[in-house]
């Protein structure tokens, strides 16, 4: 038996989303080499090998997390829930108030002993998506009652949501959304969810009149700076303009491997712009490749969902998938100029740590979904 | 519905949502890429990126012993760019107050904090990518700077640029500043070439290493920035090159130049010192008048060329002892100083050759009479030989051999090349006056630093010593080549003829030009040089006449360790000649080195421990009586105490100093201190609460309140002499 055949008989579930993510590690890896060269000149002297050679481990790693999380049967997920939930709450309020400070925003925590930092916010998705998708499986019979359905759904959310905006408001917006369209793909009344939305909006005014008095805790300044920058016209912002001139050097065909020259001045090329150094160096063939990934994850779900609706896993598969993706197209569509300057990555392709390694959790836990949806169906 | 069919459509419509937007996203880069694609490669190429090379650290030049003679001392121009990629507005606004601070209180005074802060906020607003901060800053200054707000955050995060400059420090100042040269950077568009001067030029690629390479970015106009703070090819520091310049050595003969130039009120002067067994170059000064006093901004021991005069004579002589045509007991036709030459009278200017028929060789060398020794030259190598050869190539193949020919080749660019005529080129202008003259020094021309090397050959018995300045080239302190002495000739001329040329030239200050300069302390020899300057234009103008004044040397006269040339242009106090104004500066050159080398002296207890007498011991020096008593311990004088005051005063009476008492009075009055070394001065004027200021060096000659005045911390002048 070939090592391929192995692998294709080990790798059971959805295997088009195997091959996403074996195209996105790719393609993360050529992009990460290439755009780091300026940091690794900064602080390795000169050796991009370093940075190379890191990625390469931690997208192995994510790869093997991946595999782990596949091989759990997802339901144990739904028990585990609940708990993930209440640890994940008092972890965000610890970040507020103690977390270490990088760029000015306190994002990340350093767990003692192994020495690791990661955002909270990461861990935070994955458990709140993953109540959520308990949740609305297990009131599927009374999903459209307010005290005994929609509450319990509720509260969590404004509560998560809530601590993460304060520092990082795009990926509280995220996972906002995430919860939203999941709420709404899982039969919430759109009554709620127009009180939901209502309930967002009177959250994010009441957090920046708090702002305005703990500028320190929250980063009114920064949101409305972005927003005013992009309505503005955001060709005068720095990072904005080379991104444009990355993606027109890109022109159709691209540069070629390694001859991005504007990755010497995009703001981390390697993390919030990869999109425009791939389209620079593969033109529009890598930035099609990059994009329909995503879409094309978003149709397998899709056909999970269709498969077993009512199931919690594929409440949870689509949970996971959606904030993927969406996460992906709002990256794009900053790194396109068509929405404001925010910090979010490119999942799965940008470097950048711990991130990476709760998006390929995130895959385990999908494609553990697919694999045992696929053996019911 | 039921609820599958209800699912799906929700589902269905979040799945529109996001083709919708993929597509949307992908049209967006399709047109940025390729509908705007011409307008923003334009933008683009604005801040366009090039690989360009930056110059490494600059090697040092370092003196003999290893100090500095110029040296790359880091400067900065700190820069801002304001439009740094990682200076959000956000990090900005944050800290702009602070580093407005920073810069209004550290680096431009000019500011008040809030002015500066509304600049920098000014300068954001415009886009400043390059704006200037500080110039010429400090590498300590640099590193303050740099730990300002928002610059503390680097060049890409803060948009702090600090340019290194290759700044050049000359420690020792305007010391020997000419032969340590310097290097400026031409301009190819105006066709403007480098400038390379002295050792800097020489060695150039030598001190200034391997150029880097690194990203830079186009701001505006013609400045680039750095991509980032690393090089991509980083560069090679230049390497030192160990000089054969003595500080001590240069400082003396630049002083003794400078205070002989004062002096005679003269144009320019040159002094060069070597040592004799190498041909190292200890001090080479050049200085000239401007208007903004003496500076060293030619260097005329290397670059011109000039007509050496009496100082030439030697080499003359050393043809004819060499050609066995002469010795110098025999008697040589001086006819009262005055002779012709077919048209052309050649004069004395000895007072001596005035009242002289005739005299020896010998003498006609120590009065540098130029009838006597052109005479000679005249009478023995004017015409053809028996075989029809002139016979002045013979005289010319002595000079070749004495290589007075050929360019010393020191490491110095522009050296002047030597000009000696020849009968068989019709440029040079031969004619039946040329060989005379040449015999005394006109019609030819030499630099002092040829010159010296002749003389230095002569002191070195024989043996021609390349004059060189560079002995070592040094890497990070270790040595990766060394230069060797260089022999060019072996033999200038035989053993016998040296011996009696360094005759000649020692009786020359014994006996002749230079009698006034000899001392007894040592010996030394040398000849002196008068020569007109521009005696073709003035020539019925004898007033006019400049002259330039000459004395070329060695010293000790046995066993010679330097040999020094002293020329000075246009003196115009009265005194013209070489004896009276090169050589007092040679003197004062040679007593210096003297005094400075204890291996050129003699030992005075050679011949066992001379008995004291009272004539030599020191009396009347008053001091403090324990330091008096090391040093006579020391020198093993015999002495006696014969007090227990703190002062003391010596009175030497046969062998013995006996040490008197020197009382300071405990009273409020101001003590006597005349005579005493200021460092005792000080203790017992301080002591008594008054004020010293001082003048001058050595003992107190004089104070300016009277002893036995009441001390009221009054300050007290001292003259020191």
């Amino acid at each position: 038996m070939s090592i391929g055949n192995r692998i294709y008989a080990e790798l059971r579930g959805d295997r088009v989303i195997w091959m996403i993510i074996a195209v996105l590690s790719v393609i993360s890896i050529l992009a990460v080499y290439s755009s780091t060269g300026t940091i690794a000149y900064r602080s390795q002297d000169g050796n991009t090998e370093f940075f190379l050679l890191k990625h390469t481990i931690l997208i192995f790693g994510g790869l093997f997390l991946t595999y782990f999380c596949y091989s759990l049967h997802y339901k144990k997920y739904s028990t585990l829930a609940p708990y993930l939930i209440l640890l994940c709450i008092p972890l965000l309020a610890y970040t507020i108030v103690f977390g270490n400070e990088i760029n000015e925003a306190r994002r990340w925590i350093t767990i003692p002993i192994i020495d690791l930092s990661f955002q909270t916010s990461d861990f935070a998705k994955l458990a709140l998506i993953t109540y959520l998708a308990r949740a609305i499986s297990s009131k599927q019979e009374y999903i459209e009652d307010f005290n005994s359905a929609f509450l319990p759904i509720i509260i969590p959310i404004v509560i998560v949501c809530g601590l993460i905006a304060p520092s990082d408001l795009s990926s509280a917006l995220l996972l906002f959304s995430t919860c939203f369209f999941m709420m709404f793909i899982g039969r919430v009344h759109w009554k709620f969810l127009l009180m939901l939305l209502m309930m967002g909006i009177v959250l994010f005014t009441f957090l920046i009149t708090l702002g305005t008095f703990f500028p320190d805790y929250i980063r009114v300044d920064t949101w409305a700076s972005r927003i005013m920058e992009f309505r503005e016209g955001s060709d005068n912002i720095y990072q904005v303009a080379q991104a444009k001139i990355a993606f027109a050097n890109g022109e159709w065909l691209g540069v070629g491997p390694g001859n991005s020259t504007q990755r010497n001045f995009l703001p981390s090329p390697y993390a919030d712009y990869i999109f425009a150094v791939i389209w620079e160096e593969y033109g529009f063939i890598g930035g099609l490749t990059v994009i329909s990934m995503y879409v094309m994850l978003m149709f397998r779900t899709a056909s999970l969902v269709t498969k077993s609706p009512k199931a919690f896993g594929a409440m949870l598969a689509m949970g996971l998938t959606l904030i993927i993706v969406l996460q992906a197209l709002i990256n794009m569509a900053v790194t396109v100029n068509l929405l404001p300057v925010t910090g979010l990555t490119l999942p799965f392709v940008s470097m950048g740590g711990t991130s990476l390694l709760f998006t390929a959790i995130a895959f385990g836990m999908i494609l553990s979904v697919s694999r045992y949806i696929e053996k019911v169906a | 519905m039921n609820i599958k069919n209800e699912v799906l459509v929700r589902v269905y419509t979040v799945l529109a949502l996001v083709v919708v937007a993929a597509v949307l996203i992908f049209a967006q880069a399709i047109n940025i890429a390729v509908i705007q694609g011409d307008e923003w490669r334009k933008v683009g190429e604005k801040s366009y990126v090039q690989m360009r090379s930056f110059d490494a650290e600059r090697g040092n030049i370092l003196a003999d012993d290893g100090s500095l003679l110029a040296t790359a001392l880091p400067f900065f121009d700190i820069r801002f760019d304001l439009m740094a990629a990682g200076l959000t507005q956000e990090i900005f606004d944050a800290n702009v107050d602070s580093l407005a601070h920073c810069l209004a209180v550290h680096v431009d005074q000019q500011y008040t904090p809030g002015g500066m802060k509304s600049e920098l906020v000014r300068l954001r607003q415009e886009g400043k990518r390059y704006h200037l901060i500080a110039r010429n800053v400090s590498y300590i200054k640099k590193e303050q700077i740099s730990q300002f707000p928002i610059f503390r955050r680097g060049q890409n995060g803060g948009g702090f640029i600090a340019e290194r400059l290759a700044t050049r420090k000359r420690p020792y100042g305007s010391l020997a500043s000419r032969t340590i040269g310097y290097t400026k950077k031409g301009d190819n568009k105006r066709g403007v070439k480098d400038t390379k001067v002295g050792l800097e030029g020489y060695f150039d690629k030598t001190l200034s290493g391997k150029q880097g390479k690194r990203l830079m970015q186009k701001v505006h106009g013609d400045q680039w920035i750095p991509v980032s703070e690393l090089s991509e090819i980083e560069p090679t520091t230049g390497n030192d090159i160990l000089t054969t310049i003595n500080v001590n050595i240069q400082d003396i003969a630049h002083e003794a130049l400078l205070r002989g130039l004062n002096v005679h009120n003269a144009e320019d002067g040159v002094a060069i010192v070597m040592e004799v067994e190498t041909g190292e170059v200890k001090a080479i000064s050049n200085l000239s008048r401007t208007e903004n006093g003496w500076v060293e901004n030619y260097n005329n021991a290397i670059g011109r060329a000039i007509e050496p005069g009496s100082t030439f004579k030697l080499a003359p002589m050393i043809a004819l002892l060499e050609d066995d045509l002469i010795d110098l007991n025999d008697k040589v036709e001086i006819s009262l100083g005055e002779k012709e030459f077919y048209d052309e009278v050649m004069k004395d200017a000895s007072k001596e050759s005035f009242n002289l028929d005739s005299t020896t060789m010998r003498r006609a060398f120590e009065i540098s009479s130029n009838v006597g020794i052109a005479g000679q030259i005249f009478k023995h190598y004017r015409g053809q030989d028996r075989h029809g050869n002139i016979k002045a190539h013979r005289f010319l193949n002595h000079l070749k051999k004495m290589n007075l020919h050929s360019p010393t080749g020191i490491e110095i660019k522009g050296e002047a090349k030597p000009r000696i005529k020849n009968p068989d080129k019709n440029e040079d202008d031969w004619s039946g006056t040329t060989l005379p003259w040449m015999a005394i020094g006109y019609e030819l021309l030499l630099t002092p630093m040829q010159l010296l090397a002749f003389y230095n050959a002569v002191a070195n018995d024989g043996i021609y010593m390349k004059p060189h300045l560079v002995t070592e080239v040094q890497q990070f302190g270790e040595t990766i080549k060394k230069i060797k002495p260089k022999v060019v000739r072996e033999r200038i001329a035989s053993l016998k003829t040296i011996k009696k040329a360094q005759e000649l030239l020692l009786s020359v200050v014994e006996n002749g030009t230079a009698h006034k300069l000899a001392t007894s302390r040592y010996q030394f020899a040398g000849k002196t040089g008068t020569a007109q300057v521009n005696y073709n234009k003035f020539k019925d103008q004898k007033k006019d006449l400049k002259h330039r004044a000459s004395f070329v040397g060695y010293f000790p006269a046995k066993q010679p360790k330097y040999s020094c040339i002293v020329v000075v242009s246009a003196p115009n106090n009265n005194s013209i000649y070489g004896g009276d104004v090169a050589g007092p500066i040679f003197r004062e050159i040679s007593d210096k080195i003297y005094s400075l080398e204890i291996d050129l002296h003699q030992a005075l207890n050679e011949r066992g421990k001379p008995r004291m007498k009272t004539k030599y011991l020191p009396t009347l020096n008053i001091g403090y009586k324990s330091d008096m008593e090391t040093v006579l311990n020391f020198l093993e004088l015999p002495h006696a105490s014969e007090t227990s005051t703190e002062m003391t005063a010596t009175f030497a009476i046969e062998d013995t100093i006996r040490l008197k008492p020197r009382t300071i009075k405990d009273e409020k009055s101001v003590p006597n201190v005349v005579g005493m070394g200021l460092r005792d001065a000080l203790y017992v004027l301080e002591n008594k609460g008054l004020r010293v200021e001082i003048d001058g060096v050595g003992k107190v000659k004089r104070q300016s309140i009277k002893p036995g005045t009441r001390t009221r911390g009054q300050t007290i002048k001292l003259t020191l002499s």
